[in-house]
Formats: C-alpha cells, structure tokens, sequence
C-alpha cells in the first residue's frame, strides 16, 4: 500500500537546459515509468496475500471486503494509468524516431541529388571537350545515305547487267541469230513491261525496223526497269539519287552500245557476203533451187515463228538451232570456189563440191 | 417470538444474497476492466512492433543509400582529376 502511494508522488520535474538534457529527463522518466510497472505486479501479489490473511484471521470480515475492493479499483486504476503513461511514452519515442529517419532520409536524397547535379556536369564538360577535339568530317548531304545503300545497289545493277549481257550473248553464241531479232527480243522483252501486249505484238512485227531503234528502245527499257527494281527494292524516300543511279546506267549502257555496234558491224559483213551469193546464185540459173536450199535465211524469213527464249527451248529444238551454225563457214567456202571457179573450164569442180552436201 | 426469528433469519439471508450479488458484480466489473487493459496491451504491442519494423526497414534502406554515396564519394576524391577545370 505504501509503495503505490510512494510511487505517484513524482517530483514535479524542472526545465531543461538543452536537447540532451531534455532527452536525459525523458528517458529517466520513462525507465522510472517501467520500473513502477515491473514493481506494481509484486504489490498486487502482497496485497493480495495480505487480505487473504485478513479475511481468514481477522473477525470483521466485512471491513476487510470493504477494503480489498478499495484496494482493487485504486490498483486498476493506477494501472490504467502506468500503462497509459508508458505507452504514450513509447508511441511518443516511436513516432520521434520515425521524424529522424524521414529528416535523415530527406537529407541524404539532398546529398544524392547533389551527387547527381555534379556527375551530370562532369559527363557534360567531358563531353564538350571531347568534341571540341574531334574535328568530323562533313558530307554534303546527296551523298549521304542511310546504309550502304549505294554500294549495295551498285553491287546489284553490276549482277542484273551482267546476267543480261551473259543470257544473250550466249543465246547469240548458240542459236546463231542475228542480231536484230536478238535485240528486238530484248526490245520487246522490255515493252511489254512498259506499254502492255499491243506494243509488245508492234515489237515483234517490227523486227525488220532499224538496228539503232531497238537498241535505244532497249537501252531506255532496261534502264527503265533497272530503275523500277530500285525502286522496288529501295524505300522510296531516296527518290532524290534517281537521277545520280540513272547517269551510272546510261554509262553502263554506253559500254554495251560500243559492244553493240562491234557485232553490228559483223553483221554487215555477213550481209555483204549473202549479196554476193546471191549475185553469184543469179548468174547460174540452173543450180539456184540448190543453192537455194543450202541458204536458210531466206527460208526463215518466209515462215517467221515467234522466238523463244533460251530456258523455253528444248533440247532437240536447240540441236535444231545448231544446225544453221554450220552454214556460214560453209557459205565462206561455197563463196571461195565460186569466186575461184572459171565459168567455161571448171564447172565440175562447183558440182563436185555440191555434191558433197 | 419464533415467528420474528424467522423473519429476521430470512432478511439475513436476503441481505446475504444482496451481498453476495454485489460481489460478483464487482468481481465481473474489475474482471472487465482487467480483460480490456489486456486487449489494449495487445494492440499496443502490434502496432508498437509495426512501427518498429517499419522503422527497421527506413534504417536499412537509409543505411544502404549512406554506403552508397560514401562508395561515390570515395571514387571522387580518388580521382581529383575529375574535377580540375
């Protein structure tokens, strides 16, 4: 009873002087609060035992219950307020910390930010110098592309230009055409991607027009093409270096024009030399029906097919093909016995040699 | 007279009762009181010990953040030539 009257009778605590000493009281008050806790249990168990002795040894057993409640609600009620006080501390305590983080916190996302500030102008003035140093390069602007789009689209005219050059000059080589059919294939080859199949038909028909027409019809055409598979191929934003890929074309073409007319020359030739058979044919009339089936230019020319392309062909069409080959090594040496040949003496020796075919 | 004992004897044991009854109510009052300071010491403790982890947790992070920016620090004084103009 005595202790739990001495324990509510704290001294009225004084000023403090500065935050330590402010939280020297606070934590003084506090352990004083928990040692009244841990105190009061012991109380409760004397007095409990104390009234136990009462109420058994002493005669006035009302008194005594009397007592003991009193004792009991006072012991409630300082309880409730011991645990109050220390809890109040506690959450006070508690919630005090928490403020130190949160300033703590709150101060080191200052000291990050400032860290960040000063690497942010480190990476900058670094930066700076660095391209104060380093002098780059200027391009004009055409000539820049992105990619290597150029070299990659001049790597492809190359392959497309020489797969056409291969395809007929072998076709040339093999079938033994001349070569304004070839080149009005090509010709129209191209017009029937650019102007549809009625001009496609006007090509075919057109193969007796003049050499140089089909070869600028071509070398318009494929150009043309070459240019729509750019187009095709490329993003049509680089339509401005049309104009740059178009020039290289043209050159490359003019190659092939000179190469052209290198063939067209030997064409000539060989025209010159049928003339000059014919000529000879005229001068014997009774020999012409076999001269005339040794010829086979004509007779082609009489019945005109259309003409295939060489992966259309078939094995035996193009053993056909071969035959004709044979003729002008066999018109040169039909040409040199007829020019050697005397008219009135050695007429036996043309029918001896025809005989041989 | 035997009539009057009885009656007294009776109110005796009325005022008993009465008694008694009090007793058990005071005894129920204080049990009350007793059982909702114990609740309260038990949600004292939970949110008590929220707190602490929380606050657990705030120390961690903070002291992570402070071994960072010493690491930072460190570098940059290692290297004064970072800074020179």
């Amino acid at each position: 009873m005595e202790t739990m009257v001495a324990s509510a009778s704290i001294p009225f605590p004084r000023e403090p002087a500065n935050y330590d000493e402010a939280s020297m009281h606070h934590t003084l008050l506090f352990s004083d609060s928990l040692k009244d806790l841990k105190n009061l249990r012991k109380q409760l168990y004397s007095a409990a035992e104390y009234f136990e002795y009462s109420y058994t040894n002493d005669d006035q057993k009302q008194i005594v219950v009397d007592t003991l409640k009193d004792y009991a609600i006072k012991a409630l009620v300082n309880t409730v307020d011991h645990l109050g006080s220390v809890t109040y501390k506690v959450t006070d305590l508690l919630d005090e910390k928490v403020d130190e983080v949160s300033g703590t916190e709150l101060r080191v996302s200052c000291i990050e930010q400032r860290l960040r500030s000063c690497q942010e102008y480190i990476d900058s003035e670094g930066l700076s110098q660095q391209s104060l140093v380093i002098d780059t390069p200027k391009y004009h602007k055409r000539y820049v592309l992105p990619g290597n789009y150029i070299l990659v689209f001049s790597i492809c005219i190359k392959c497309l230009l020489k797969t056409f050059l291969l395809f007929y000059f072998f076709r040339l080589s093999v079938s033994g055409l001349s070569f304004s059919s070839i080149f009005s294939d090509v010709s129209c080859s191209v017009g029937e991607t650019m102007q549809g199949a009625n001009v496609t038909k006007s090509k075919y028909q057109g193969c007796s027009q003049d050499n140089r027409d089909d070869w600028h019809e071509f070398k318009n055409g494929s150009v043309l093409v070459m240019l729509s598979l750019y187009l095709f191929w490329c993003d049509f934003s680089f339509c401005e270096h049309i104009l740059v890929v178009y020039h290289k074309c043209t050159k490359m073409m003019d190659v092939i024009m000179k190469l052209f007319e290198l063939q067209l020359q030997k064409r000539h030739q060989l025209q010159s030399e049928k003339g000059a058979l014919h000529h000879l044919l005229r001068v014997l009339p009774s020999n012409q029906e076999r001269f005339c089936s040794l010829i086979p230019c004509p007779k082609r020319n009489k019945h005109p097919e259309p003409q295939k392309s060489a992966s259309m062909r078939l094995p035996a069409e193009r053993d056909n093909r071969k035959e004709p080959d044979q003729f002008p090594s066999k018109s040169k040496r039909l040409l040199k016995a007829l020019l050697s040949r005397r008219k009135s003496k050695k007429d036996d020796m043309l029918y001896t040699y025809l005989d041989e075919y | 007279m035997a009539r009057a004992g009885g009656i007294t004897e009776a109110v005796n044991v009325g005022i008993a009762v009465q008694a008694d009854w009090d007793n058990r109510e005071f005894i129920s009052q204080i049990s009350h009181n007793v059982r909702s300071l114990f609740d309260f010491l038990v949600k004292f403790e939970a949110t008590t010990k929220s707190k602490l982890a929380s606050l657990n947790e705030k120390l961690d992070t903070l002291e992570r953040r402070l071994e960072l920016i010493e690491v930072q620090v460190g570098t940059a004084t290692a290297n004064p030539s970072l800074f020179m103009p």
